[in-house]
């Protein structure tokens, strides 16, 4: 049987063009303002790439986007390999408490990261460790964790384990069924955590503003710090460059997974 | 065709279940259970009165502010939960084109709050083109308003998630059932369609509610000196005033309101659906 396709009223044209708006139109409208000839962002009349010229001749910005990359790529691969080994754990195991226990593996994500960043930063003074690189990299390892736990789970779980028995009968030790059967298996799923933890830490900047140092500092902490002085044509081509590399990087671990 | 891999003979057994799951378990609790643990011991005031901190974060400004988050959340959350329930029933029933309509909601979650908070800062800015069409920006800048339209672009993804699984989830046959007895598409939607979607909604509100409570950028950005929040009041005493001890005290207590609330909904949370199809 063939459903009819529904009737489709003015309202509902109208409500949805609202809610993909509110949704879309920041994001185009800071991606418009970038190629103004103006020295405030506004809509432009023509393309003028300016501000873009700016942006490359700052070695403090080019400081900030390498520091960005480093803390997300270093965190993510933390995260996920924590996320490997405890996502097993979650899949394979009964345990007690489980359901409760899980939930705690998910507040880095539910809690705010106003408090997770002043926590981790008393956390890290005590102990004495510095800021800049080491506190970032440890606050959103913790920050990314459950993205990276809830990915690797979700395929595990799918996982159909009676093919790493198989292995296992026909002679391999479990570590080596592991690392030939179950890993390749999970590989793309692992991959696409590790790109959305890093999606997660790239944009990062609530808790982020009380981990950086003056010599280690993110892109969203600059961003931030340059509205605080007025929002220009240099502070929205910034966040154009990153709405590009975050899309490129969002695209791809949706087709990997 | 298949090269296997050689393995060191030390991994040759498994590591026992507690292993697996204390790697984890150990890695939250020393990095953030710990860390925010010491934070009660900071907003004690062990010298003098000891629940000094406590007394001064439950008055004046920092109490008004514990009360318009909890506010501003509750305003929040309905609105979100409306409009996703509406793109949900949008993209599922009303458009041939869903995977493209889906993907439009969810691709601004990849893209830094930051940068998404400037864009509707820059939608509404005097020079902007809602002034420049209808003279004014209805009072959305810097206002209320303002952070609440802020939440509502920014969490919609997490709201919509919960809520298009389980829409999609309720078996087609009982809405044609429904259409069939003679229902109609309104009464399809508030008898058959919202009661069979409620897991999804206690998730999606849930979240959203803590999420939109602990909200620091939105009112800093979007909001009036007077739409102060929680979150910006513990960034307050921490990086302007300088006292740790009151931030820690703050901390605790917009902790402690989350705490109750997650133990409260426990059973009903289940945020693994959340990003099940990120």
């Amino acid at each position: 049987m063939t459903r009819p396709t529904p009737r489709i009223g003015h309202a509902t044209v109208v409500l949805a063009t609202v809610v993909y708006g509110i949704l879309l139109i920041p994001i185009l409208m800071v991606i418009a303002t970038s190629f103004t000839a103006q020295p405030f962002p506004t809509l432009p009349k023509t393309i003028d790439l300016q501000w873009y010229g700016e942006l490359m001749s700052d070695g403090q910005i080019h400081g900030t986007l390498i520091t960005s990359f480093i803390v997300a790529l270093v965190s993510s691969i933390i995260a996920a390999a924590i996320g490997i080994v405890s996502a097993f754990g979650f899949v394979r195991y009964e345990f007690p408490y489980k359901q409760t226990i899980s939930t705690a593996m998910l507040l880095p994500l539910i809690i705010s990261p106003i408090i997770t960043g002043v926590a981790i930063l008393q956390f890290t003074s005590r102990v004495g460790i510095n800021t800049g690189y080491p506190t970032l990299i440890l606050g959103h390892s913790v920050l990314v964790f459950p993205y990276a736990f809830l990915i690797i789970r979700s395929a595990l779980s799918s996982f159909d384990s009676t093919l790493e028995d198989a292995s296992v009968v026909m002679g391999a030790t479990p570590a080596a069924s592991f690392v030939n059967v179950t890993l390749p298996m999970i590989a793309p799923a692992v991959f696409s955590a590790v790109l959305v933890s890093f999606l997660v830490s790239f944009g990062e900047f609530t808790a982020t503003q009380f981990l950086v140092s003056a010599d280690a500092t993110t892109v969203p902490v600059i961003i931030y710090t340059m509205m605080r002085t007025g929002v220009t044509p240099t502070i929205t081509a910034l966040a154009t460059v990153l709405v590009v590399i975050m899309t490129l990087v969002g695209v791809i671990s949706e087709a990997v997974n | 065709m298949f090269r296997s891999v050689p393995v060191v003979d030390t991994f040759r057994d498994r590591l026992p279940a507690t292993i697996h799951v204390l790697f984890g378990i150990g890695f939250i609790a020393l990095f953030l259970l710990l860390p925010i643990a010491l934070l009660v011991i900071n907003s004690l005031n062990f010298g003098g009165e000891l629940l000094e901190n406590y007394r001064i974060a439950l008055s004046d400004v920092y109490l008004r502010a514990i009360f318009n988050s909890l506010f501003i959340a509750a305003v929040t959350t309905p609105i979100l939960l409306l409009l996703a329930f509406f793109v949900s029933y949008f993209i599922i029933f009303q458009t041939e084109r869903t995977r493209l309509m889906l993907g439009l909601v969810l691709l601004p979650m990849w893209i830094a709050y930051i940068i998404r908070y400037l864009g509707i800062q820059l939608f509404l800015y005097p020079n902007g083109p809602v002034v420049s069409v209808f003279d004014t920006n209805f009072g959305l800048l810097f206002s209320t308003a303002g952070v609440v339209l802020g939440l509502v672009s920014g969490f919609l993804p997490f709201a919509v998630l919960p809520i298009y699984n389980s829409l999609s989830g309720v078996d087609r046959d009982l809405i044609d059932a429904s259409s069939v007895m003679g229902a109609t598409r309104l009464s399809t939607i508030r008898h058959v369609m919202v009661p069979l979607s409620i897991p999804g909604f206690v998730t999606a509100g849930l979240l959203v509610f803590i999420l939109s409570a602990g909200a620091f950028l939105a009112p800093d950005i979007l909001g009036g000196p007077s739409d102060l929040m929680i979150a910006n009041m513990i960034e307050r005493s921490y990086s302007e005033i300088f006292d740790i001890n009151l931030a820690a005290a703050l901390a605790v207590i917009y902790t402690g309101i989350l705490l109750t609330l997650l133990v409260a909904f426990n059973s009903y949370l289940n945020i693994g659906e959340v990003l099940s199809d990120v």
